[in-house]
């Protein structure tokens, strides 16, 4: 690692090929490829991914029509269903058979194999927000029972109330959907962040799991959740000085010298990454932490060059990562201060601990956060 | 594959919607609404056997043809989790032999190592089958819990030879040794990490592994005496002082020597002798009658000195000293932002901000 001098990210950046990923982003939103099937049961998710980024963009409303956003916004609203452990939204309609459908409301009962999933929850609101539907339709009760059941004995969340993965990426999930809603009754938050501090890891950083191994994604979502159940905008009252001190090293120590950050200690560098471990830095409060002009060179080497951001240079893109690369350059902005640096890289700020531009996030609490007990 | 494949058919098998055996199935294919967001283009197959499993579950059949299905789904689509959960459901249904399910479930392990489902149903099926007293259905006796988690791990162990990092597979040996959780089992784990940081000393998943067994989940169930914790820890320090002199630029190993000396709050003064030598610019000559420490191995003559993680360790050492220790270790961060860890520049800066904000409280 040692002796690469700073200069050699020669602070001197091309314009951002904003169309290209624009270009990819819609794409993905109109058809995915065979290829794609494992993405069958979560499409919400790659949805967000897509309109995510035209959200930062800023073509959410060019790239795409009004047929277009208000039925996608209906076709959100038809993964919302209710059951017997209350009321979330589905990834996609896999399940649902054509003669079962009332228009607007699929399976108002789902079954024990198709129930909603927090995770798919969590990306619904946020894309509903992106397409600034008014959230009329949300089944509040229903969504805080749901939340409920899907909290395990040990404090940790699953993604589906009926068994499967527990870890700390649905219980990032529920404390931000409870933040969304303003409304944490469905939380036995106590026990969510003593499981969150089972998880802290003796390099820094936390794990998906009690005692698992450091890992940069699941720390975004153990400090996003401390963030967003704190009285104040810092995480400091969940966690020790030592263990802050410790994952600001951590985090530091895996940017790695081709400028983006590993999600692991020696692994290589990964765009998905730079805005876990990125992100993390600036819940800790120590954004300035990071080398943003190293960050920023390799996103730009990650580019496609027919539009898309890869997870390394030299591979193919997916709207994740394209997605991942942008929010990256939303919390760090390297046109500040940088004559070098075009200025499309000076992209709309991000709410960090919800993961959506600062402008969605004050739709969200205009019209949904607002609204808690109504 | 076991049941689903062709057979003697040349080709491809036939599809659901072809076979006389599953004529009494009525197809169900899936409402997508008008204009839905991130549509997949699904192949024949896919969509023909989707609309038999949504046929299936309408019906709520649990029979041995569903498992023949929700495999052939899941091969196509191993995070459907919907058929996974389908699946479980008919194997108990069915009492289908659960070691059989298992031995299939090796080679999908081993394709779909990523797939989080994988995993998932093979934690349900050793739940059931370490169950004690044994409700679980299979083809021979079952083995006592021991010898299955013993075949386990070495099936992990297969498993990590493809990818040695992978995390769920990582995860799955843990749980077992968690939910098994005999002194037999825990004991093999050293032997085993030993021998994957023989093959790779950068392998931070074995680092970290070493981690979980000797200190936060197997140093759990010790209740090891005062004598013997310190015999333990006198053991990881030395086995981390020799990985460090084989290949000192290792982050893994450096974290590992930090995090073993919290968790058991050591003092890092006691490690500064070992240190100091990778401080240097130039690996110290060893003159011939100079004694050799094996305390403290020394840096290798290839070496590439000074070390910036030995730099940051000796820093923190002085900081925790305080006094006099600070600045020693503002000089070292200097020397890190500067010179030697270039990249990191602006945490060495941040470093010496807060060392000394702190200083003057
Ligand atoms: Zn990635």
């Amino acid at each position: 690692m040692s002796t690469q001098a700073t200069d050699s990210f020669g602070l001197s950046l091309k314009q951002l090929g904003k169309k290209g990923h624009s270009g990819h982003s819609v794409r993905c939103m109109q058809g995915l490829p065979s290829s794609q099937v494992e993405a069958d049961t979560s499409r919400m998710a790659i949805g967000f991914y897509a309109l995510g980024s035209l959200d930062i963009l800023g073509t959410v409303n060019t790239s795409t029509t009004d047929v277009d956003r208000q039925s996608w916004i209906d076709w959100i609203w038809e993964q919302q269903s209710s059951g017997v452990y209350g009321t979330g939204f589905k990834g996609s309609p896999y399940m649902i058979g054509e003669q079962d459908v009332k228009p607007l409301q699929l399976a108002a009962d789902y079954s024990e194999f198709d129930t909603p999933s927090l995770i798919m929850t969590y990306t619904a609101l946020l894309n509903l927000a992106i397409l600034r539907d008014d959230f009329t339709r949300l089944e509040r009760p229903g969504l805080i029972k749901f939340i409920k059941a899907c909290q395990r004995e040990d404090g940790s969340f699953g993604a589906l109330p009926s068994g499967g993965e527990a870890d700390l990426r649905p219980l990032y999930c529920a404390f931000a959907i409870s933040s969304m809603i303003n409304d944490w009754s469905g939380v036995d938050i106590d026990k969510a962040i003593a499981y969150i501090r089972t998880c802290e890891s003796y390099e820094g950083g936390y794990g998906q799991t009690p005692y698992g191994e450091a890992l940069g994604g699941t720390t975004y979502c153990a400090l996003a959740s401390l963030a967003l159940a704190s009285k104040s905008p810092s995480v400091t009252e969940h966690i020790s000085a030592q263990h802050r001190a410790t994952t600001i090293r951590w985090l530091s120590s895996i940017q790695q010298t081709e400028g983006g950050f590993s999600g692991r200690t020696n692994k290589i560098a990964d765009t998905c990454y730079c805005f876990w471990c990125g992100a993390s830095l600036e819940l800790l409060g120590a954004p300035d932490v990071a080398n943003e002009a190293a960050l920023a060179s390799f996103l730009e080497k990650c580019q496609f060059q027919w539009g898309g951001i890869c997870k390394a240079p030299e591979t193919q893109p997916d709207p994740y990562h394209t997605y991942m690369g942008l929010a990256t350059l939303s919390i760090y902005n390297i046109t500040k201060g940088n004559a070098g640096v075009d200025p499309s890289w000076n992209l709309p700020s991000l709410h960090v601990s919800w993961n959506v531009t600062d402008e969605t996030a004050e739709w969200i609490r205009k019209h949904l956060s607002s609204k808690a007990g109504q | 594959m076991s049941h689903v494949s062709g057979g003697d058919m040349p080709g491809k098998p036939p599809l659901y919607c072809e076979r006389e055996d599953w004529s009494d199935i009525v197809p169900i294919p899936q409402y997508d609404g008008v204009n839905p967001l991130a549509p997949i283009f699904y192949n024949p197959e896919y969509k023909d056997a989707t609309d038999y499993f949504r046929g299936i579950v309408k019906t709520g059949e649990l029979s041995p043809r569903v498992l023949e299905l929700t495999e052939k789904i899941i091969r196509m689509n191993p995070a459907h989790y919907s058929a996974w959960q389908y699946r479980y459901r008919t194997l108990l249904a069915v009492k289908a032999p659960l070691d059989v399910e298992l031995r299939l479930m090796d080679s999908l392990a081993i394709h779909f190592m990523k797939t989080y489902q994988v995993w998932h149903h093979r934690r349900l099926l050793l739940t059931l089958l370490t169950a004690s007293p044994s409700t679980a259905t299979t083809s021979k006796p079952l083995p006592d819990a021991f010898d299955i988690a013993t075949s386990e791990l070495e099936f992990i162990a297969r498993v990590l030879e493809e990818d040695s990092k992978n995390y769920h597979t990582w995860s799955y040996r843990e749980w077992i040794l968690a939910h098994v959780d005999d002194a037999r089992l825990w004991l093999g784990e050293l032997p085993y990490v030993d021998d994957l940081l023989e093959a790779d000393v950068r392998n931070n998943s074995a680092w970290h592994h070493r981690f979980f067994v000797v200190f936060s989940r197997g140093g759990k169930r010790s209740g090891a005496s005062p004598v013997e914790e310190a015999e333990v820890l006198q053991r990881e320090i030395s086995f981390t002082k020799d990985k460090i002199s084989l290949a000192p630029n290792n982050p893994s190993a450096w974290n590992y020597l930090r995090g073993l000396l919290d968790h058991t709050h050591t003092s890092w003064g006691k490690l500064v002798v070992f240190v100091l030598p990778y401080t240097q610019l130039q690996p110290t000559t060893h003159s011939s009658d100079e004694v050799v420490d094996l305390d403290n191995p020394k840096p290798p003559a290839e070496a590439e000195l000074p070390c910036a993680a030995a730099l940051d360790f000796l820093a923190e050492a002085y900081v925790r000293e305080g006094g006099e220790g600070v600045q020693k270790a503002v000089t070292l961060w200097k020397s890190l932002a500067n010179e030697h860890d270039t990249i990191r520049k602006k945490y060495w800066e941040y470093r010496i901000k807060e060392a000394l904000a702190s200083k003057l409280v």
